[in-house]
């Protein structure tokens, strides 16, 4: 739910409580007070009434009137209880109206008479019913008013809270953009302003830490490594070793190899995510792909696995670095995770490039083969592979799509 | 051959020295800016195997005085720092080659090798082992002067083991050498015997000598025995 329409909401049905808690207290106040004012004219007619009987000691003569009927009927002395009341008023051939009447008692000579006084309260009711009317009308207006002032204002006053929400969408650490301060006197607003852009900031000093320190971590071990390296280069020129210690050997260049790779990758990708491999070069990618699967030719011999390349034309503007390293790790990845006497289908066009492979008989995640370090268990890369493959399609402006259709793996690039 | 290490890590550079130093050859050393500076000015070069980042100066500063001076010495950079920039910056300045850091020290040597084969050689450019002659230019290979015909990673396995002639070099070397860095799926490298194995069959069979053996499982070293 919107800020405006819980706003609106609360602020409609306290309106509406108080309206009707008014309503009814106006009502009363309006019919009291008209009550009021009947009874008093009641009283002038009781007294008129007296007046007369006291000038001329017999009743008057009653006359028929629109809105007030008067009745004398004789009665026991004492047995009539002044009062006033509300009754039905019987118009001649008329609705019964609701009417208000007072009876009084009279002394003519000896004689009692209780005095039945009877007035149509139906003007007075009218008067009611316009005022209230008038003030119901009123008050809806009023807000219905309130309710439009609301929307449009609020939806101007909160107009900087969305452009900052909008703002924070966008955000990405990686990208070096400004966040724009939107314009507004509204404290509140600016300070949020303020705080999201010193948070982002933050993040993105952080994060530019982390990957100087990936960087520079990753420079300070290429040092030990290549020492490690040229030692065991220079300890195998020593000779006469035998099966076993010659087996040490062969484990220790693995491991130095596998690490320096590892670390060259870190270093690979830390050198893309800053954008400094991004010179371009006029690509033919089908001359690219004809050499690597030349040069991986022993590889997918020794595999046994068939290679079927339907290679159409495709030139390209972008690093041959990175053209290269990609379509290694793709058709490496697509060697490491067959089976012997696999597949390999390679096909490019010129909207997409696809990898076709035969492996484990299992879709994988989609979500998670791109992230840093996911490897199944049996794989001997890196882990970083695929995560450098989707980091270079994506600094070229391609992308790089998992799809699985039994029995293959697809990796496609969309150009 | 005479060659100056400019290399502040000294496990590396005694690596080098020792790998480089075989009969023929003279090796001297500078571990920091100012030595380097001092050797360079006073003494001539077949090849500097230059390091950038060294105490008290730029690699770079010294290749520049090199040209600066007209001088014809062969640079190799070596370097850590495996970014574009740098390898770009310093093939502009007149380098001849450069290399990254880890590297096997076979693969120094065939870019050592290459580099003063190229200047001494002046385009003309031919290999010639006993019986054996290499072509480099043409990439064709003739033992006795028969023409033998060799497959490309053939021709630049042949020339890797010459450039390091005497020397075990291990599996892992020539596979990084053949097949650059997508190689570490292997476990084992029996597709590298195979080429070997045609190497040496297409020698014998046009009648030149046997000169590759097998290392102890870790490699292989080629050698007139």
């Amino acid at each position: 739910m919107k800020l405006s329409e819980r706003y609106n909401q609360v602020n409609l049905i306290a309106t509406i409580v108080i309206m009707l808690i008014t309503g009814v207290i106006y009502y009363q106040a309006i019919s009291l007070i008209l009550t009021n004012q009947k009874d008093n004219s009641l009283k002038v007619e009781e007294q008129e009434v007296f007046d007369y009987v006291k000038l001329n000691h017999h009743l008057p003569q009653v006359f028929a009137s629109k809105d007030q009927q008067i009745t004398f009927i004789s009665a026991e002395p004492n047995s009539v209880k002044r009062e006033f009341f509300n009754t039905t008023y019987y118009r001649e051939k008329d609705e019964p109206e609701s009417g208000r009447g007072l009876v009084s008692s009279v002394k003519v000579g000896d004689r009692y008479y209780k005095i039945l006084i009877v007035e149509s309260k139906v003007e007075t009711e009218d008067l009611i019913q316009i005022i209230f009317g008038i003030t119901i009308g009123v008050i809806l207006l009023l807000l219905l008013v309130l309710v439009i002032t609301n929307r449009l204002i609020l939806g101007r006053l909160w107009q900087p809270f969305y452009s900052i929400l909008s703002e924070l969408k966008l955000f990405n650490v990686t990208d070096s953009r400004e966040m724009p301060s939107p314009n507004t006197t509204i404290d509140e607003f600016n300070e949020l302003q303020a705080e999201v852009t010193a948070m982002a900031e933050r993040v993105k000093k952080d994060y530019k830490d982390l990957k100087t320190f990936t960087e520079n971590a990753s420079h300070e071990l290429l040092t030990p490594i290549a020492v490690i390296n040229s030692k065991l280069d220079t300890l195998i020129q020593t000779e006469n070793f035998s099966e076993h210690q010659s087996k040490l050997l062969n484990d220790l260049y693995s491991a130095v190899s596998r690490l320096s790779r590892l670390n060259q990758s870190l270093l690979l990708l830390v050198k893309i995510e800053n954008k400094l491999l991004n010179d371009r070069q006029h690509l033919d990618l089908q001359e690219l792909i004809d050499d690597l699967l030349y040069q991986l030719e022993d590889i997918f011999n020794d595999k046994e696995i068939t290679v079927i390349s339907t290679i159409g034309e495709k030139e390209i503007d972008a690093s041959n670095y990175l053209i290269e390293i990609l379509l290694n790790n793709l058709i490496i990845n697509a060697v490491r995770h067959n089976r012997t006497n696999g597949e390999i289908i390679i096909s490019l066009t010129s909207q997409n490039l696809t990898i076709k492979n035969t492996g484990e008989q299992v879709a994988l995640n989609p979500e998670n083969i791109f992230t840093r370090f996911h490897k199944a268990s049996t794989s001997e890369g890196s882990g970083l592979g695929l995560t450098i493959s989707k980091q270079i399609c994506e600094s070229l402006g391609y992308q790089l799509v998992y799809s699985y259709e039994e029995p293959y793996h697809i990796f496609t690039v969309n150009f | 051959m005479k060659i100056l290490i400019i290399e502040d890590e000294e496990g590396l550079r005694e690596s080098i020295e020792e790998y480089f130093t075989e009969a023929g050859n003279i090796c001297e050393t500078a571990a920091s800016y100012a030595a380097a500076l001092a050797k360079v000015e006073l003494y001539r070069y077949d090849c500097i195997l230059l390091d950038i980042t060294l105490p008290g100066g730029n690699g770079i500063d010294i290749l520049k005085k090199l040209k600066a001076n007209n001088y014809t010495d062969g640079v190799l950079i070596i370097s850590a720092k495996n970014s574009l920039d740098d390898r770009l910056q310093g093939l502009d300045l007149g380098a001849d080659d450069y290399l990254v850091k880890p590297f096997h020290l076979s693969e120094l040597k065939a870019r050592v090798s290459a580099i003063i084969r190229r200047k001494m050689f002046n385009g003309s450019n031919v290999l010639n082992f006993n019986e054996l002659s290499i072509d480099l230019m043409a990439k064709t290979v003739a033992v006795n002067g028969t023409p033998v015909k060799f497959t490309r990673k053939e021709f630049a396995l042949l020339i890797y083991f010459i450039s390091n002639k005497g020397k075990v070099i291990s599996k892992n070397a020539i596979a990084e050498h053949l097949w650059g860095d997508g190689i570490d799926l292997a476990n084992n490298f029996d597709f590298i015997y195979s080429h070997i194995k045609n190497i040496r069959k297409k020698i014998m069979e046009a009648g030149g000598k046997d000169y590759i053996y097998a290392a102890y499982g870790m490699g292989y070293k080629f050698a007139d025995q």
